[in-house]
């Protein structure tokens, strides 16, 4: 039997290319040939099961990564999320201009006073003078922080408002993350708060208090960045912020 | 007979054409700088593009690197694309590309579509039995397959995954349509033998 002579036909067969000379030629080969048979059925099995394997999606971040190149590269226009964005966009942005001059003016206060150095904003340093105990340095920085906070705790309700409202998923998944993070660090606050209450001298508790305010300053600052790219529509520089956050 | 996912068919031509008129006003609103248009570009065609990197190079983490870069080399290409090709088309001889250079640089050896067929398994390795009466499931085709050499599994994934015809393939390959088909008819081979092994293994 001269099989090889027949490959060809079982691959056009299988293709769905043999025609019906050829098909009735083939036909009579394989009915005297159960190497062949066999030869035919597999390989139609793996055809057949190659075209039912899945597509898997590619990964969420990878647009905002090219879209971002793009605009670095300054091979597309100026990005018009304004003009492009659902109502609920719109209203994400005035937020986050707003939440980045309010958040973002108290952080000023804060940030020398967390740095870890001891350094004071010049109105503490008048207040305090030279001889400031470390119980008033963390007075004075919770007032600030109060304030800052204050507006964070805004800014993110309406966030999670707006986003559900537009149902865009990534704000969702932002706000929530957001929200997380700062339950965590607000726990710890507390906890420090408990400690310091029951040992004002204890400076353990008082560093203890001292990191968890870092940290949530921290988170500020990572919230208003993000919310400046979204402002600038930055979409690789706003993933970029929330995969510092979600790290952090 | 499976229909090919880029055959045209004369009953659809119609809309086809429509749809390559859409697809080239498409591409104009791309190459003015239109971001909106160009992410509509990349919804359209990263799954199936994904899909193929990722089969190629066998690992997500390359394989979405290689999609972002895909699509970059496709933005600063545009300019070049005349029409004479679908767009999916073009997109997957770009994408195939980028992979296999991505491959090359990786082993650090060359290795051209066109495999030295000295190693073709023979035709009735696995006469015996038939695949057809097994259990071979899908996740076993995705092993065996991440394990064929590039050339013959670059054509396999194309037409037998990505359903293109052998005329498409040898587009994107850059290749005879007589080499597409016995690459892939290579691939099969060497899949039945792979298969065949792995169930006498079991039993």
């Amino acid at each position: 039997m001269n099989c090889a002579r027949h490959t060809q036909a079982i691959q056009d067969q299988i293709d769905g290319t043999l025609g019906a000379i050829r098909k009735a030629e083939l036909q009579q080969h394989l009915d005297q040939c159960p190497a062949c048979r066999a030869l035919l059925a597999d390989l139609q099995r793996i055809r057949d099961l190659a075209g039912t394997l899945d597509r898997p999606a590619p990964p969420v971040g990878v647009w905002l990564q090219v879209a971002g190149r793009l605009r670095q590269e300054g091979r597309v226009q100026a990005p018009p999320p304004v003009e492009r964005a659902r109502r609920s966009h719109v209203a994400l942005l005035a937020i986050a201009a707003g939440l980045i001059v309010a958040v973002g003016a108290s952080l000023m206060l804060l940030v020398p006073l967390l740095r870890g150095d001891g350094a004071q904003p010049p109105a503490e340093q008048a207040a305090a003078g030279d001889n400031a105990a470390g119980g008033e340095s963390v007075q004075s920085i919770e007032d600030h922080f109060r304030l800052a906070e204050q507006h964070m705790q805004t800014g993110i309700a309406k966030l999670e408002e707006t986003a559900k409202a537009g149902e865009t998923v990534i704000d969702v998944q932002t706000a929530a993350m957001l929200k997380k993070n700062l339950e965590l660090i607000d726990q710890a606050i507390a906890e420090s708060r408990a400690a310091l209450k029951a040992e004002p001298q204890s400076t353990v508790a008082r560093d203890s208090l001292f990191n968890a305010l870092r940290r949530k300053v921290a988170l500020l600052q990572d919230t208003v960045a993000l919310m400046n790219e979204m402002r600038k529509g930055n979409a690789a520089g706003a993933a970029q912020v929330i995969e510092g956050v979600d790290k952090s | 007979m499976r229909t090919s996912k880029m055959t045209v068919l004369p009953a659809v031509r119609g809309a086809a054409s429509a749809g390559r008129q859409d697809e080239l006003a498409l591409i104009g609103r791309c190459r003015e700088g239109d971001l909106g248009a160009f992410e509509e570009l990349y919804r359209t065609h990263a799954g199936r593009l994904y899909s193929v990197a990722l089969r190629l190079v066998g690992n997500p983490a390359d394989a979405e690197d290689l999609l972002q870069e895909i699509f970059l080399a496709a933005h600063r290409k545009l300019d070049t694309f005349r029409g004479e090709s679908s767009l999916g088309t073009w997109l997957y001889r770009l994408a195939t590309n980028l992979c296999l250079d991505h491959l090359r640089s990786r082993t650090g050896r060359s290795r051209h579509v066109t495999d030295s067929i000295d190693d073709e398994p023979g035709l009735f390795d696995v006469a015996t039995s038939s695949l057809a009466e097994q259990t071979v499931t899908r996740m076993d085709l995705e092993r065996a397959l991440a394990r064929l050499p590039e050339g013959c599994r670059s054509a396999f994934v194309l037409h037998d995954v990505e359903g293109l015809e052998h005329r498409e393939v040898a587009e994107i390959l850059g290749v005879a349509e007589g080499t597409s088909k016995s690459q892939v008819h290579k691939a099969r081979l060497k899949l039945r033998k792979m298969l065949g092994s792995q169930e006498k293994e079991r039993r």
